[in-house]
């Protein structure tokens, strides 16, 4: 079969992956040049006096302090928005971490092959949102921002900063991306990501029926029971099955290895 | 006086780390803080730097170590905090992040020795130290804590040091 797409939202997605990983690498180079104007990780950025912040973290501190400022909600408005119209586009179009856990998950599958445990969206859908619950309820009753600790993409982001501008590894960063990467590389396949990021969990739950999702056509399938929509999920999600789209981030795998034209964005 | 049995703990986690300007209580502060580290990265002067593990609740937070890096009293990182862990100030007089103490058995004035460094150096000289008549440094309570004098003190172990304003009982 051929690719007539040739992967065009695969290919467009690694652009954008790299662009934003390379940004936060040049960010502290910036930094040591005075350009300050520009700051901050994935937790929050501000470009100018413009703030971008991320609403897991944010809020769950929020709530953990009891102390809301207009601030942060404005901050949070523009990511929220971003989710509700586009879903969770966060993990798969823009973490870094994400990147790399793709890269770990293929690396990983290469020297020895796995399969998906189980059906992914049986065994991801519920524990993830009860996980969510737990980290925020226990950050309001230990005045702990527990989301915002566990977060892998602020770890990330943070790390080029730590390491160039401050020329240290502070113990946060340094104990989270450890315990994250021994998990990618143990426990089943991309079960952070999936599962365990409170921050995916969060863009995940923003998903409306209004929301942009990918969307399959019966009548124009024609694939047997194993089909390469589902294979080439790097979230183990089988598009084609109405109840997956809970895991699934929108990064439009599928729709680039259909061979029927029957998965579209829609 | 009584003291907690865990007096020792909060010792570690709150109370002793020095907070940039603008920081809300010691205990919100921790929580509400999303270690997103824009106060680190506006910070012209190095002087912020993300906590250890060491202050458990407060790892990645921001803190102060005056004796290395005093804050300047700048007022950039204020308006860049995202969540309101620092109150956008950008009076410096507002600042409360702690309050200098003299160690008058250490002080090279209290010993006899002409020394006047915090007091030249101090950014709010003769409103938050000044000399008494008999040329000893005394603090005042505008005395906003930004550490400089802390930083310039000339005794091997700063004869004067800040003690962040909060203390959690």
């Amino acid at each position: 079969m051929t690719h007539r797409k040739q992967h065009v939202w695969t290919r467009w997605r690694r652009v954008v992956q790299f662009t934003v990983a390379l940004f936060y690498l040049a960010l502290p180079v910036l930094h040591l040049f005075d350009v300050r104007t520009v700051a901050g990780t994935l937790a929050s950025l501000r470009i100018g006096s413009f703030d971008l912040t991320e609403p897991a973290s944010a809020l769950a501190g929020a709530l953990a302090s009891r102390t809301f400022t207009t601030t942060l909600l404005i901050g949070i408005a523009p990511v929220v928005l971003l989710a509700l119209v586009a879903g969770p586009v966060f993990c798969s179009w823009v973490c870094p971490w994400g990147l790399i856990s793709e890269g770990l998950d293929k690396v990983r599958n290469r020297i020895a092959p796995r399969k998906w445990t189980g059906e992914t969206w049986r065994v991801s859908r519920w524990p993830r949102y009860v996980l969510l619950a737990v980290l925020v309820a226990l950050s309001a009753a230990a005045a702990l921002p527990l989301v915002a600790l566990l977060s892998a993409p602020r770890a990330i982001t943070s790390l080029p900063l730590e390491i160039i501008y401050l020329r240290m590894i502070s113990p946060l960063t340094a104990i989270v991306l450890l315990g994250v990467l021994i998990i990618e590389l143990v426990a089943p396949r991309r079960i952070w990501c999936r599962v365990l990021c409170p921050v995916g969990t969060t863009a995940a739950l923003l998903r409306t029926p209004k929301t942009l999702s990918v969307r399959w056509e019966e009548s124009r399938c024609a694939c047997p029971r194993t089909a390469p929509c589902h294979t080439h999920c790097p979230w183990g999600v089988d598009p084609r099955k109405k109840m997956t789209y809970d895991a699934c981030t929108n990064c439009m795998g599928c729709v680039d290895v259909c061979p029927h034209d029957a998965l579209a964005l829609r | 006086m009584k003291t907690s049995r865990f007096a020792w703990l909060r010792s570690i986690t709150a109370g002793r780390l020095l907070r940039p300007p603008g920081a809300i209580d010691e205990r919100r502060f921790a929580a509400l803080c999303t270690r997103c580290n824009r106060c680190i990265e506006v910070c012209p002067y190095k002087s912020i730097k993300p906590a250890g593990i060491t202050s458990i609740a407060g790892a990645g937070t921001p803190v102060i170590l005056a004796r290395e890096i005093p804050c300047y009293l700048c007022m950039k990182c204020p308006p860049a905090c995202p969540t309101g862990a620092l109150e956008p100030i950008t009076d410096k007089r507002r600042v409360k992040m702690g309050i200098a103490v003299v160690d008058e058995k250490t002080c090279y004035a209290f010993q006899g020795i002409l020394c006047r460094t915090c007091v030249d150096e101090c950014p709010l000289t003769e409103e938050a130290i000044h000399q008494d008549e008999m040329l000893m440094p005394r603090v005042t309570d505008r005395c906003v804590g930004c550490g400089i004098c802390e930083r310039v003190c000339p005794a091997k172990q700063p004869a004067i040091t800040i003690r962040p304003r909060e203390v959690v009982t």
